[in-house]
């Protein structure tokens, strides 16, 4: 028998259940099979898992749901590649694997008492709306929040029945757009690209943090808004993505320069983005 | 560090008494071209004056396929099954000092947060019998990147040939201290008149100074040095498979049937394109230059910055495999040579 400490063995979740969000972006909801487990969990908003199809492998991605609601974990995926197709045909009640959390986490600490703007585009929303749960659940620790998404189109809007929720809360602005010609009849939110919605409606950058995550060509058209209205690199944060396999710095894939993406980030602010090799 | 004389007979008499106790036994295979097992009754081969085996003996402490565990799915549930039989004793004998210092560079990348017990269960049951190096070709270039082909890092026990056959044998480490003693009838105490050893080549000349090409990697990552190199480049990865420190790797799961399997650790390479390729189709090293530059500046620049060590042993292997004649020594010298 093995008498080592494996670190690449998972512990084994329970789909309790599953959320279609559009016709190829999912939400599970994990349970852990051991009760201790999950009594013990604990991670920070940012912060990355594998996940495991037995039989097929593992993938990352975030854990979308806040660590202010433990009694399940949930993460959202698109059927992309090998494992995540094969996430697609799962049914409530099935076994997966979890390794994690790995990675650093959003600087909440320092982002309470001031003003916080969130800004996602397509499934860029799921580390971030970990964030944004979390916050809401702190609100009063918090000044202004603003919260601005965008997809390509409506039906690619992932997590709809809680931006209506976001909508509604009277402490909360939350704009959401969709790209032009994404808008159907019956929209009513913004048509627009998000960086020209961002600077519409975001506050200026003084004493604001900016959360950012979303396609590449959206963080790179957001940045110079954000720049303009006077955001510190310091106070603009991203999470970066790159292929991983181990998520315990040793594989050697997910590197930036001399930068282990999942032990060194997946968080990183502009200040540090601006170090990192175009290499992600 | 003490010192005894093994002859040629008793290094074959330890193996078999190794086998007998349990322990895998590993040396050069006769064509060189790798470390095999030795079976019972064969010699161990010692080729201080060889060309360096074609794969480096890496795969004795991290395995080409290691499996992590067994997976026995039933209709909705799942069993994990630890892996049996990890880090049998083993002892490899005759590898060169650039094959030695392997393991201490891998066991940082292994070990500086996350600890990795496969890697290390399997160091600490290893011993490793190293030999001096008497080989020179144009590949080599161990005193580059801070190596000799007379030292005993990452040696256990330190070989070296005699003029009368025998090998002056040095303990290196606790654990090859331990091992002679634990065999102490088959070495001999020194005495005076066998101890001559049998002169060696003069070392390979220095090639490049790392310190200074790190400095130039510092500043360089966007420099159109890099530009030509993929376009020789096969991205065949031959290289990082022969390397004693290359260690990138990936996580598959094999099935075996449709309710059973393994998930394994692979070996894989940062020349090959899928290595860094997002789900998307996103890749961030695109072209073939951005992945060798990749791999230069991993074991030049990115190891250094975070391990204080240079990922490479300078054993030449991976230019004298290389089908396009790529070298990494010349590569770096270049690089050296540019200001």
């Amino acid at each position: 028998m093995l008498t080592i400490e494996n670190i690449y063995k998972p512990d084994l979740v329970e789909i309790i259940d599953i959320i279609q969000e559009t016709p190829d972006i999912q939400t599970f909801k994990l349970k852990f099979k051991d009760p201790e487990v999950q009594k013990n969990y604990s991670f920070k908003a940012g912060q990355f898992a594998e996940y495991s199809v037995f039989g097929e492998g593992e993938c990352t991605f975030c854990i979308a749901s806040p660590p202010t609601r433990m009694e399940f974990l949930e993460c959202s995926f698109k059927a992309a590649g090998k494992v995540t197709k094969a996430m697609s045909r799962m049914n409530v009640g099935d076994t997966m694997g979890l390794r994690g959390p790995y990675g650093n986490w959003f600087p909440i600490e320092q982002m309470k008492g001031k003003n916080v703007v969130f800004i996602a585009g397509g499934i860029g929303l799921a580390p971030v709306r970990c964030i944004i749960k979390n916050v809401l659940d702190l609100r009063s620790e918090f000044k202004d929040v603003t919260i601005v998404y965008g997809a390509r189109s409506v039906n690619d809007l992932v997590y709809k029945y809680e931006l209506e929720e976001w909508k509604n809360m009277p402490d909360v602005k939350t704009v959401v757009t969709v790209d032009p010609g994404g808008e159907t009849p019956e929209w009513t939110g913004e048509v627009g690209f998000v960086p020209t919605i961002v600077e519409k409606v975001a506050p200026s950058g003084e004493d604001t943090v900016a959360i950012i995550c979303g396609p590449p060509i959206m963080i790179k058209y957001t940045f110079p808004v954000l720049e303009k209205l006077g955001f510190k690199d310091d106070n603009i944060i991203t999470t970066l993505e790159n292929r991983m396999k181990c998520g315990l710095g040793k594989c050697g894939r997910c590197n930036v320069g001399n930068i282990y993406v999942c032990k060194d980030g997946p968080v990183f602010n502009l200040t540090q983005m601006k170090t990192l090799p175009d290499e992600y | 560090m003490n010192e005894y004389i093994i002859t040629s007979t008793n290094i074959n008499q330890l193996a078999g008494e190794l086998l007998n106790e349990g322990y895998n036994v590993v040396a050069e295979a006769e064509d060189g071209t790798a470390f095999i097992a030795v079976a019972a009754g064969s010699n161990v081969i010692l080729n201080p004056f060889g060309k360096p085996t074609n794969l480096s003996p890496k795969q004795y402490i991290f395995p080409k396929t290691e499996t992590l565990f067994y997976y026995k799915k039933s209709q909705t549930d799942v069993e994990i099954i630890d892996p049996t039989g990890l880090g049998h004793k083993t002892v490899i004998f005759g590898t060169k000092p650039c094959d030695s210092a392997a393991n201490k560079i891998l066991a940082k990348v292994f070990n500086w947060d996350y600890k990795d017990e496969f890697f290390n269960k399997r160091v600490e049951n290893t011993v490793v019998i190293g030999l001096k190096c008497g080989y020179r070709d144009a590949q080599c270039f161990c005193t580059s990147v801070g190596l000799s082909p007379e030292s005993g890092e990452g040696s256990d026990v330190f070989l070296t040939p005699l003029e009368n056959g025998d090998y002056l044998a040095q303990t290196i480490t606790e654990k090859g201290a331990k091992f002679v003693e634990e065999h102490k009838k088959m070495f001999d105490a020194i005495s005076a008149d066998k101890n001559k050893p049998v002169p060696m080549p003069e070392a390979p000349a220095k090639k490049f100074d790392a310190a200074k090409v790190k400095v130039w990697l510092d500043s360089n990552f966007e420099n159109e040095f890099w530009d030509g190199l993929g376009d020789l480049c096969l991205g065949c990865a031959q290289c990082a498979y022969v390397c004693p420190t290359c260690h990138c790797f990936d996580i598959v799961d094999e099935n075996f049937d449709y309710t059973s399997g393994r998930r394994v650790k692979n070996w894989d390479c940062c020349q090959f394109t899928m290595f860094t390729k997002h789900a998307s189709g996103h890749n961030p090293r695109s072209v073939q230059s951005d992945r060798f530059r990749q791999r230069v500046n991993h074991k030049f620049k990115y190891y250094p910055d975070r391990f204080d060590m240079i990922l490479c042993t300078g054993c030449g292997r991976c230019s004298r495999g290389c089908g396009v004649g790529m070298d990494i020594s010349e590569i770096v010298q270049a690089i050296d040579n540019l200001k």
